[in-house]
């Protein structure tokens, strides 16, 4: 089955979309790109502004489509990209078996327009493909624009790091009036509260640490309510840590991204500080959380199944609540060799995916052993990064017990170590032994990511 | 930091400064240790005093487990392995696509039919799942176990007596009492009538039940003390009409000459005459009623006894698909009251006369063989759709070539309708792929994905699993 560039060039929405595919129609751009045998699917994962690449995916029986990007276009540009590197053979689309998400969508399709051909072109407008392949004329820029932008720039840096501390000074002062007015009225009044004082800091420009603090109340409603005190002391006097360490060092890209803004995806690939990690990885799990500010954050957790190196990694997005609910980009369990890049920290953590390809077939399914000691592992991210919420745990052999009233624990097989699960734990995770387990260690309590056992790779609790 | 600060100190001082904070008043003076670090000015002081804090209680004080925790067994293995590691995401999508609890059986029987199992991180019977398979008997009584809290397993196993009965958890002890019974059907009578005394209403119901399997003359006795004796009326009600099924029907009761006023026999042909059963039509809603009641409330020997005919001749008789009520009356009548024989007399008629439908009702005391015989020969001879073929065949019917039936001839042209829509015929893929062989799915997959269905269509999990997963289970 094939298309032409001519039903390309009607499908899209407008000549915006055309340009912008004609940049993403290069090999360079795309990963993991297959077709059905029989021709009439085809599917790719295009890299995009975030951490995940998108996954992209068409049906050329009837040109239907889908991608995960949050774009409001129909179709996107990397449905566009996609259908042009097959319109024009640019790179080859090997049969494969379906990918479980490919099939998942073809599960989800529904409506009339699923067996039409493509229809006439809705938009108005002419499109044309060769205007948007066409190269933008390089202009000579003048030294003095460059050097008077450079200029605004660090003013624009400058102010910002002003409002920061501002807005910092005023954190430190409503932290100060929370301990005054007692920490069990800030318990139970903590979501208005914190609410304010994050208005405060998105004005100030630390939007980040705005997004903490409008989560921290959730944080501390999971615990239990003898133990809200001592969370509510652990939380505000991470912030202070935060709030020093940022007026000490405000340059410090780690810090800023505590505090204010990340750097985009094209500063870390471009920084020669940021270590590029080329390994097999297995997808741990996959958390999708609809925040107050909004946003949904995405967070896919991958381990590392080389001997050493940086053990976990964590692949962050966040998109509006508005654009409605995404596909996952990855499914748990799923193992890939990926050359990652990550965001330059004294702890590596946080990262993007450069390049995909598939796992290595004679990779042993046994996960590493742990790389240090579990009370390291525990309290040594702390020492670097006193403000850290959540610290990845490779556990272990183990087991789940549970207390009189019913409280889950996971418990190291030596018997040394005994820590409290955030969550429930049932069926066969508290029904095996567990020789290894990922885990979260947040808020003095620990939630399972995905463990390893006699019956194979089981997911986490919820 | 001040030297003589030990951990120590500091976890102490931490209880009076979290109480000082949460109260609203100053801390400082109960941490005096750091007095150095904290400074003079008494904003400053506090805000140092929660950064401290704040990390000594976030690394280094964490809940203290309970010295009696309680650790579950391993779950155990089952009798039969489970489905291959390949296959366990298209079970899994199977079973996520299931809204219900039966279409989740569906599945579940299909592949213990073929013998295997699902991996316990894709489905476990609750303990409370009486109609899960035998085989998943110990899953079930983990559930139970897990939940009961206690710390030691009981017995499983199949060596069921009177003396080791209580060490039984429930579902372990149904499948021993169910070996019991094909193996030696008056041990397993006698248990139940030493135990089934002890037991609640609802276990007596169920225990019951399973004498359905070998019913015999010699059950007769025990069944008749039930009926005179059980304090419950439903467990009165199995053993009574268990009883009729041996044919001790209850004395009919003066209901029953009202009954057989709805029903006259008349003769018909001029050669070979032979009987029919004619049906007075109710003439008012609460006639309706009446007649649905004294249907319910007598069994098929009394019934046809009232019409002056031997029960194989009511049911040779009787004019089918005239008064649907009357029709599924009198199979629920056969159903719970009939012999074997009845009820496959009943089917074979049923099925020859385009009411196929019916033969749903019967199939659960059908045999498998005879559900799969049924199912094929409705669909061959009357037309019906494979959502009501897998209905009377269950999930052990390994049909062949079922496409060229008329259903699978519609389901084909449907397929080229210019309008058909991705979603369209779910349940009758579905249902296919219950019903198909292992060679009868290859075959069937390998027509539809020609007739222009993708090989990744999610409406043909349930063929491709079939199709992939090695069929070893015992046929019938």
């Amino acid at each position: 089955m094939a298309i032409d560039l001519k039903a390309v060039e009607q499908l899209a929405t407008d000549q915006s979309s055309l340009k912008a595919a004609a940049g993403l129609a290069k090999p360079a751009k795309w990963s993991g790109i297959g077709g059905s045998s029989d021709g009439a699917l085809i599917w790719g994962e295009c890299a995009g502004s975030g951490a995940n690449p998108y996954r992209v995916m068409a049906d050329l029986r009837d040109l239907g489509n889908k991608c995960t990007c949050p774009s409001r276009k129909f179709p996107c540009k990397h449905v566009l990209g996609l259908l042009w590197l097959n319109a024009e053979a640019i790179v080859p689309f090997a049969p494969a078996d379906t990918p479980a998400w490919v099939s998942d969508w073809l599960g989800r399709r529904r409506g009339t327009s699923a067996a039409k051909p493509a229809s006439a072109p809705t938009a108005t407008g002419e499109k044309d493909l060769g205007a948007a392949r066409a190269a933008e004329p390089d202009v000579a820029e003048d030294p003095k624009d460059v050097a008077r932008r450079e200029a605004q720039a660090a003013k624009r840096n400058e102010e910002t790091e002003r409002a920061i501390v501002d807005a910092l000074d005023a954190l430190e002062q409503w932290i100060g009036d929370q301990l005054r007015m007692g920490l069990s009225g800030f318990i139970d009044d903590a979501t208005a509260r914190c609410r304010r004082i994050a208005a405060r800091l998105v004005d100030g420009k630390a939007a980040v640490l705005a997004g903490r603090i409008d989560e921290l109340p959730s944080r501390l409603l999971a615990l239990a309510s003898g133990d809200r005190p001592r969370g509510a002391v652990v939380e505000l006097g991470k912030l202070v840590l935060l709030a020093r360490a940022f007026r000490a060092t405000p340059r410090d890209a780690e810090i800023r991204r505590a505090v204010a803004s990340s750097e985009t995806r094209e500063t870390v690939l471009a920084d020669p500080q940021a270590p590029r990690i080329d390994a097999q990885w297995e997808v741990l799990a996959e958390q999708v959380q609809t925040r107050r500010d909004g946003l949904v954050s995405q967070t896919t957790w991958l381990l590392n199944l080389a001997a050493s190196g940086p053990r976990f990694a964590m692949l962050l997005d966040f998109f509006p609540a508005s654009a409605g609910r995404r596909g996952s980009v990855f499914t748990p369990g799923e193992r890939f060799r990926g050359e990652l890049v990550f965001y330059p920290s004294q702890q590596p953590l946080r990262a993007l995916l450069v390049r995909r390809d598939a796992a290595d077939e004679t990779l042993t399914s046994e996960w590493p052993t742990a790389d240090q000691t579990l009370s390291d592992a525990l309290s040594k991210p702390l020492l670097t990064e006193p403000w850290m919420i959540e610290i990845p745990l490779l556990l272990p052999q183990g087991r789940i017990a549970h207390d009189d009233s019913g409280a889950a624990w996971w418990r190291a097989a030596d018997g040394a170590t005994t820590l409290p699960l955030a969550g429930n734990a049932e069926g066969l995770l508290a029904g095996t032994e567990l020789t290894r387990t990922a885990a979260i260690w947040s808020g003095n309590r620990l939630r399972i990511l995905a463990a390893q056992s006699p019956w194979g790779r089981i997911s986490g609790h919820d | 930091m001040t030297e003589t600060a030990s951990p120590q100190t500091i976890f102490e001082a931490m209880g009076a400064v979290v109480t000082r904070w949460t109260m609203g008043s100053s801390a400082t003076s109960a941490a005096s240790f750091w007095r150095d670090e904290l400074g003079d000015d008494p904003v400053e002081a506090e805000l140092r005093l929660l950064a401290f804090s704040g990390q000594f209680l976030g690394a280094t004080v964490t809940a203290e487990a309970p010295l009696e925790l309680r650790v579950l067994p391993d779950i155990p293995q089952l009798a039969l392995p489970t489905v291959p590691e390949p296959l366990r995401p298209l079970a899994r999508r199977i079973l996520a696509a299931s809204k219900d609890a039966a279409s989740k059986a569906d599945l579940v029987y299909f592949l213990a039919t073929r013998g295997w199992t699902t991996h316990p991180a894709d489905w476990m019977p609750d303990a409370s799942d009486e109609d899960a398979p035998d085989v998943y008997a110990v899953w079930r009584d983990w559930s139970a176990f897990a939940a009961a809290g206690e710390t030691t397993p009981r017995q499983t196993g199949n060596q069921l007596t009177a003396g080791n009965w209580e060490d039984f958890w429930p579902a372990a002890r149904k499948a021993a009492l169910i070996g019991l019974r094909r193996r030696d059907p008056s041990a397993a009578r006698a248990l139940l009538e030493a135990k089934l005394g002890s037991e609640n209403a609802d276990a007596r119901l169920r225990l019951l039940s399973l004498l359905s399997d070998r019913l015999s003359g010699e059950d007769v006795a025990f069944l008749e003390g039930l009926v005179a004796n059980d304090r419950a009326p439903k467990v009165k009600a199995l053993a009574t009409s268990m009883l009729a099924r041996l044919g001790h029907g209850p004395a009919a009761g003066e209901d029953i000459a009202e009954l057989a006023g709805f029903f006259s026999v008349k003769t018909k042909g001029l050669l070979r005459r032979s009987r029919v059963i004619e049906i007075e039509r109710p003439k008012t809603p609460a006639q309706w009623q009446r007649r649905k009641a004294l249907l319910d409330g007598t069994d098929l020997m009394s019934f046809s006894d009232a019409l002056g005919l031997a029960p194989q001749d009511l049911i040779a008789a009787w004019d089918w698909n005239v008064d649907p009520a009357a029709d599924a009356g009198l199979i629920k009548l056969i159903v719970d009251t009939g012999t074997d024989a009845q009820l496959a007399q009943a089917a074979g008629i049923i099925s020859e006369h385009d009411a196929t439908g019916l033969v749903v009702a019967l199939a659960p005391r059908l045999t498998p063989a005879e559900r799969a015989k049924f199912a094929a020969a409705g669909l061959r001879t009357h037309g019906i759709g494979f959502e009501m073929a897998q209905m009377i065949a269950g999930t052990s019917a390994r049909l062949d070539d079922l496409l060229s039936a008329p259903a699978g001839a519609k389901l084909l042209a449907e397929l080229r309708r210019d309008d058909a829509k991705p979603s369209d015929h779910v349940a009758e893929f579905h249902a296919l792929g219950l019903l198909a062989s292992r060679t009868g799915a290859q075959q069937t997959l390998q027509r539809l994905t020609s007739a222009g269905l993708l090989q990744a269509d999610p409406r043909l999990d349930m063929l491709r699993l079939n199709a992939a997963l090695d069929d070893n289970g015992e046929t019938p």
